[in-house]
């Protein structure tokens, strides 16, 4: 038998510490304004760039990071910069500099990407592009970029970009590699997201004890316990299958048709998820749960953007389908694989 | 640092693919050559002991149970593997299914050495199946209130009362009996109640069939008259019966049968989508998700319970939510299908469909309902 998967404990408290001195939103306002403070303290500690070749940390170790983050509702873009941004730079052989910030998206042949999270506050945003002879890659200065502020529901800058693809020093990439940033940016909302509905159960469970209607706590009404458990179920099976996925991309194997299958499990259970733990995280904390004074909507929001990005929750349900129907009569082998990576 | 109960990953072995690996071709082989039909519910449904022998003459009956007791010394994580391959498929368990999943493990846990020397080689090769005898007519979820009674007498006990909803007692050649051996302490509602290995053609014994609204029977009102089991039948300790029944909880509720019900159904929704008589519908991969998520944390109790970690709270969720998913399949195929005719290449699924939609209100209701679980899962995160 394996180890089983596990982050190293010491690691996973440290992670705690750091990010439970995450800011949060400023009074009075729904805009998530990046947290440069907290940023600075991680990249002292080496948190800005986990998983670089030089430092040795995997997916499992990055997996604790984002969920640390999500937990206490950091706006800080460590997914984009070290998974996403970071690695593709790595990939493509171009100079990293690690004490520079970005952020990474796909671009149409003019140029243009929508929605490029935190673009409007990074120093470069590496950006892929489909040329006539294969796929390219470019670390573009943020001041070299065109740049359309725009945000998401949850406040995050989610802005539009536009490159001067012709004038971007760049370089090539294998298709391989962009189908793989696809998975990988799919997969770290996801990990995000267990993350924010963990802390939902945690502060659902806590509200529950506290708050007095009748006479007695909300927790005493049977109503009130299933639909914490509810969230309490949602959020294990929802871990689960991003910990199955998390292995995958660790294992780093590179087979990208078997990291699918595990990211699209993890893509629907955790966005099916989602619609209950939202729910019932609102529900059980009645009307001040609704205001920006209160901070569930700082993890329940996020959780909610988060699953647009990267593909709908319905297009990976519709991805599921199309790749049993494809695998003939036998699902349960193809999901349940008897060989090793 | 989490907060929801944890389920850790656990990777497969290569022992267990290789596992797998020969399940497989045994099941294919089983089904090329006519052994079983899959078929839905089939660890309930499904009464086939001549296959159960055929598990056992592989070693895939009585798997954790040690060797010198008739059994194969394997890990739970193998008899997982087994059982889940087995499921899948939708092969006929019904009739080792309790005597394998719960009993041997109970014997080992608290049977005396002499019933463990004269059931347990029994219970391996698949010649001695049980039924479970906990539920009356008036004791359900509330299962401490039991009125089945035991009353010491010379040599044994002597019980009267009747217990009901046991599946497969008909068929079986002993159920294992919760009965209150001491009178009823309001304050102590979990003390004096009792266990008791019941031979179920014992004289003052009558089984009375109840058919299931499907029309099959398992179901059996199993009625007491003075019944006599000697001492050396009583399980566990006397008083003990309520932490017995408690402490299987785990290995009752996170198995793979509490989320592959109606696995063939899945797979003929599938194996019909890519044959082209159903339209691609996102739901379907849906459910394959789920299932397969489930697959894990199922994964990761038994790897606990073979580490000797207590795993209840984990235990409880697999099993909401895997009877949920289950049932959601049943209702998927049932919104799905219509009536069609014989041409439509739906006539495999449509009769699968049938048999899911009417077992599925027993998926929520058998081994704690989910309301009651729900309760255990409100109490581990502290709020009762
Ligand atoms: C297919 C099947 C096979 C079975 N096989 C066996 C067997 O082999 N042996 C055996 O002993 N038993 C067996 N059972 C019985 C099973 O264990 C009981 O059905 C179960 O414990 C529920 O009891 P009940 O049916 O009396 O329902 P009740 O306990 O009367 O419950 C009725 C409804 O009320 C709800 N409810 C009850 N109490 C509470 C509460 N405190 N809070 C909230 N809601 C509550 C329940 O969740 C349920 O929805 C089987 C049942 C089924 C369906």
């Amino acid at each position: 038998m394996d180890a089983p998967y596990r982050i190293d404990a010491q690691l996973e408290q440290t992670l705690e510490q750091v990010f439970s001195t995450a800011a949060g939103l400023q009074p009075g306002s729904t805009d998530l304004h990046f947290d440069r403070k907290l940023w600075a303290t991680l990249a002292d500690l080496g948190f800005t760039r986990l998983t670089s070749q030089a430092t040795g940390a995997t997916w499992i170790e990055a997996a604790g990071l984002l969920r640390a983050a999500a937990r206490h509702a950091a706006a800080v873009p460590v997914a984009e910069n070290d998974l996403l941004a970071g690695w593709l730079v790595e990939r493509a052989g171009l100079p990293d500099e690690p004490a520079l910030i970005r952020t990474a998206c796909i671009a149409d042949a003019s140029g243009s990407a929508t929605g490029v999270p935190w673009a409007t506050e990074v120093d470069r945003i590496v950006v892929l592009w489909e040329a006539p002879d294969g796929w390219r890659v470019a670390d573009v200065p943020r001041d070299d970029a065109t740049i359309s502020p725009g945000r998401d529901l949850a406040g995050r800058p989610t802005d539009d970009v536009r490159v001067d693809l012709a004038r971007a020093a760049s370089a090539a990439i294998p298709a391989a590699c962009v189908r793989e940033y696809d998975l990988r940016g799919a997969l770290a909302r996801a990990v995000q997201s267990t993350g924010a509905m963990d802390r939902m159960l945690a502060l659902s469970s806590q509200y529950a004890t506290e708050r007095v209607q009748f006479g007695r706590a909300l927790a005493k009404f049977q109503a009130i316990q299933h639909l914490v458990a509810d969230i309490a179920c949602e959020t294990a099976l929802a871990t689960a299958a991003v910990d199955a996925a998390v292995f995958q991309m660790a294992s780093g194997h590179g087979d990208l048709d078997w990291l699918e299958l595990a990211v699209a499990i993890a893509r629907s259970v955790v966005g099916h998820a989602a619609s209950v733990t939202v729910r019932n995280a609102h529900q059980v904390h009645g009307a001040i749960g609704t205001t920006l004074e209160h901070r569930l909507h700082e993890l329940t929001k996020p959780v909610l953007a988060w699953r647009t990005e990267f593909g709908s929750l319905r297009e990976w349900d519709a991805r599921l389908t199309d790749r049993i129907a494809r695998a003939g009569s036998d699902p349960w082998s193809f999901g349940v694989r008897a060989t090793r990576a | 640092m989490s907060f929801a109960p944890a389920a850790h990953h656990v990777h497969e072995s290569a022992e267990l693919c290789a596992l797998r690996v020969d399940v497989r071709a045994f099941i294919r082989d089983e089904i090329a050559s006519g052994g079983f039909v899959p078929a839905v519910d089939c660890w309930l449904n499904s009464w086939d002991a001549a296959f159960s022998r055929r598990l056992a003459a592989r070693g895939w009956l009585g798997m954790t149970i040690p060797v010198e007791y008739g059994g194969h010394g394997r890990t739970f994580l193998e008899r997982f593997v087994v059982t889940e391959e087995l499921l899948a498929a939708g092969a006929p368990l019904a009739a080792h299914w309790i005597s394998d999943r719960q009993i041997g493990p109970s014997l080992m846990k608290f049977g005396s050495e002499e019933q463990r020397r004269k059931l347990l080689p029994g219970i391996a090769a698949g010649e001695v199946f049980f039924a479970i005898g906990m539920s009356e007519p008036d004791s359900g979820s509330d299962l401490a209130s039991v009125r089945t009674k035991a009353v010491k007498v010379d040599g044994g006990w002597q019980l009267t009362g009747s217990k009901i909803w046991t599946s497969g007692a008909h068929l079986s050649h002993y159920f294992i009996v919760l009965a209150r051996s001491a009178p009823l302490d309001p304050e102590h509602r979990h003390a004096g109640l009792s266990q008791y290995i019941v031979a179920l053609d014992a004289p003052g014994i009558e089984i009375r069939p109840i058919v299931s609204m499907n029309g099959h029977h398992h179901f059996n009102q199993v009625f007491f008259d003075g019944v006599f089991v000697p001492d050396a039948m009583l399980f566990g300790r006397e008083g003990d019966g309520w932490k017995q029944v408690t402490s299987e909880l785990s290995y009752e509720r996170s198995g793979p049968e509490r989320f592959l019900s109606t696995w063939p159904v899945l797979a003929e929704m599938a194996a019909a989508t890519a044959r082209g008589d159903l339209a691609p519908d996102p739901e379907l991969g849906r459910m394959f998700a789920r299932l397969m998520a489930l697959h894990q944390m199922s994964l990761s109790v038994a790897d606990a319970l073979t580490n000797g970690r207590a795993t209840d709270q984990e235990a409880a969720i697999v099993k909401v939510l895997g009877t949920a998913t289950e049932g959601d399949i049943a209702e998927l195929a049932g919104s799905t299908i219509g009536g069609g005719d014989a041409s439509d290449g739906l006539a495999r699924l449509r009769a699968m469909t049938a048999t899911a939609l009417l077992s599925r209100p027993g998926f929520t209701l058998r081994g704690g309902t989910n309301e009651i679980l729900r309760g255990v899962i409100a109490r581990g995160l502290g709020l009762r």
